[in-house]
């Protein structure tokens, strides 16, 4: 027959990636057509957690506020909790103490290791290496224990609050800390052998989902995806809060901005982390770990206030406006993951199905920070 | 660069572009005196190093919060008797300048200078509609669908202008400040 002769004809397929599905983190849905193994489409479809959190702030007050912002990005909320509170003492004229200062920037930076190794073991099972995953969930419990132990949460922490912290950070949790960070220094290098020099996992991310700089910066991407395009970026040090600019750290910068390098940015990230949290509790300042003078019903006078944090996946920013009652007149939330995700339109035409899971596991997003 | 040595730069080239009557804090916010400034000024800006537009989103000035259909039940909290703590409502702020206005926000940001500035725009309140800045930043895009799903600003030349976060049964754009909720099947 001349079947063998004739050429192979593909028609174009629709499939549907999520919204339930492991590999997209949460509730994503997006739409591929694809032509072969090629994508000519995609549709990224989100909105299915979407909560109306901002609504919700107008018509709660500043210290109910912090409770939602637990629930954007649930696998990191202590910067959250740290963004808002920044804006709404801002607005009120709060100065914080420097140990209430410091307590934050531990804070933020254990979970900015917790969100890391998440992101760490997760990426690996997009990418079939099972193992990674057991070891880093090894070592975020027991950062989440130590979260347990100083606020009662493991996830939803509600420990910053307007003006300072929920409680102090006694000897004991701060002893536990030293040894969790003794602890973890060298599973780093584990992890590396793990994964990160794995021929099979760079083989099937170093060149793939390549960003440039210049791409990065139009689509406004922050924190390792921009970083990871080596774009110096980096909000602890161009625009310094809780006394960041008192502790030595690097900001790591990937070279081509390939999924390896915003993965790599991140592995690298943790052990900057780890730096800083030696350092914030080497100088941990005594006295009260909560501001006088924050109302319990607060009224700030109208105005308007912004403050962002390095989140651990982005530039994480609050918008706040009063018109001087009790709730804010509005608020906006800069969210980084939904930014961040706004690329995946266009970055995924022409790529494999296969690579689809591997640059979006890259982005790292979590839905509930993308839907608010 | 300081607030002032950017503002400085901006009269320079857009004299009509003044300072904001209300700062955002700590930033230098500018107030555009019409929306047809506001393609050049994005333009002029992006040619000026600030290479990232950061955020686009908007403010609705009409007033307190409607709570119709907000709230099901005043006292949700079954370990309280009635009537204990109602909800907190939205009540009008005496002294305070409440206008039918959209009050458009957007920060652009100079990776190179570390600067921000904020740009406001303001329009009435019905039917707003200004030019789409995607042609100039791709990260205009999602936030200009948010901005429309969530505040209902048109953005002209938007090449996919549909809703982003609120489901298809959703009638009205609901951060604007007289959006009633109508009620739908996942209330009861």
């Amino acid at each position: 027959m001349s079947n063998a002769t004739q050429e192979l004809k593909t028609d174009q397929l629709f499939i549907n990636l999520g919204p339930q599905h492991p590999s997209t983190h949460g509730v994503l849905r997006i739409g591929l057509t694809i032509e072969g193994e090629v994508i000519v489409k995609a549709i990224p479809d989100i909105g299915y957690l979407h909560r109306g959190t901002e609504k919700l702030a107008e018509v709660r007050n500043y210290h109910h506020c912090v409770v939602l912002t637990d629930r954007w990005d649930y696998v990191s909320a202590m910067p959250n909790n740290l963004v808002f509170c920044l804006a709404a003492e801002k607005l009120m004229g709060v100065k914080t103490t420097p140990r209430a200062d410091a307590l934050r920037v531990i804070m933020c930076e254990m979970n900015r290791v917790a969100s890391h190794l998440l992101f760490f073991g997760t990426y690996g099972i997009d990418l079939g290496a099972y193992t990674p995953f057991l070891y880093a969930f090894r070592e975020r419990e027991m950062v989440l224990d130590l979260f347990e132990m100083i606020c009662g949460a493991r996830l939803t922490y509600n420990y910053i609050r307007l003006g300072g912290v929920m409680v102090d950070a006694g000897p004991d949790w701060l002893k536990r800390t030293t040894e969790f960070v003794e602890y973890f220094k060298p599973r780093l290098d584990e992890y590396d052998t793990l994964l990160t020099y794995n021929p099979i996992f760079m083989a099937r991310t170093k060149e793939v989902g390549i960003v440039t700089a210049a791409e990065a910066v139009d689509w406004a991407l922050s924190g390792p995806n921009l970083r990871g395009s080596g774009v110096d970026h980096d909000v602890r040090k161009s625009d310094p809060y809780s006394g960041y600019e008192n502790y030595d750290f690097d900001v790591p910068l990937g070279k081509t901005g390939s999924c390896w390098d915003r993965y790599f940015c991140r592995v690298q990230e943790m052990r900057q982390s780890i730096r800083i949290i030696e350092q914030a509790i080497a100088k941990l300042p005594e006295g009260p770990f909560m501001a006088s003078g924050v109302a319990k019903i607060p009224k700030p006078a109208p105005g308007e206030a912004y403050a962002h944090v390095e989140g651990s996946r982005g530039d994480l920013g609050i918008y706040l406006a009063s018109d001087g009652g009790i709730s804010p007149y509005r608020m906006h939330v800069h969210a980084p993951s939904f930014i961040n995700l706004a690329m995946l339109q266009e970055k995924l035409v022409g790529m494999k199905v296969s690579d689809v899971i591997a640059l979006l596991g890259s982005i790292d997003i979590v839905l509930g920070e993308v839907d608010r | 660069m300081t607030n002032d040595e950017i503002f400085a730069k901006i009269s320079a080239k857009f004299p009509k572009v003044e300072k904001a009557a209300v700062q955002v804090k700590d930033y230098l916010t500018v107030r555009l005196a019409a929306k047809a400034d506001l393609v050049p000024f994005a333009q002029w800006l992006k040619d000026n190093a600030f290479d990232m537009l950061e955020t686009v989103t908007a403010t609705d000035h009409l007033g307190p919060v409607d709570m119709k259909g907000y709230i099901r039940q005043q006292n949700f909290n079954p370990f309280l008797p009635d009537g204990a703590t109602p909800q907190i409502e939205a009540v009008a702020v005496a002294g305070y300048a409440y206008r039918p206005v959209m009050d458009l926000l957007y920060v652009f940001y100079s990776v190179k200078d570390r600067a921000r500035v904020f740009v406001r725009l303001e329009q009435p309140r019905e039917n707003v509609s200004v030019a789409s800045l995607t042609p100039l930043f791709k990260s205009a895009d999602w936030q200009e669908r948010e901005t429309f799903d969530l505040l209902g600003v048109r953005f002209e030349g938007h090449p996919n202008l549909i809703k982003i976060l609120t489901p298809d049964f959703t009638v009205g754009h609901p951060l604007r400040k007289d959006y009633a909720h109508i009620k739908d099947r996942f209330d009861e």
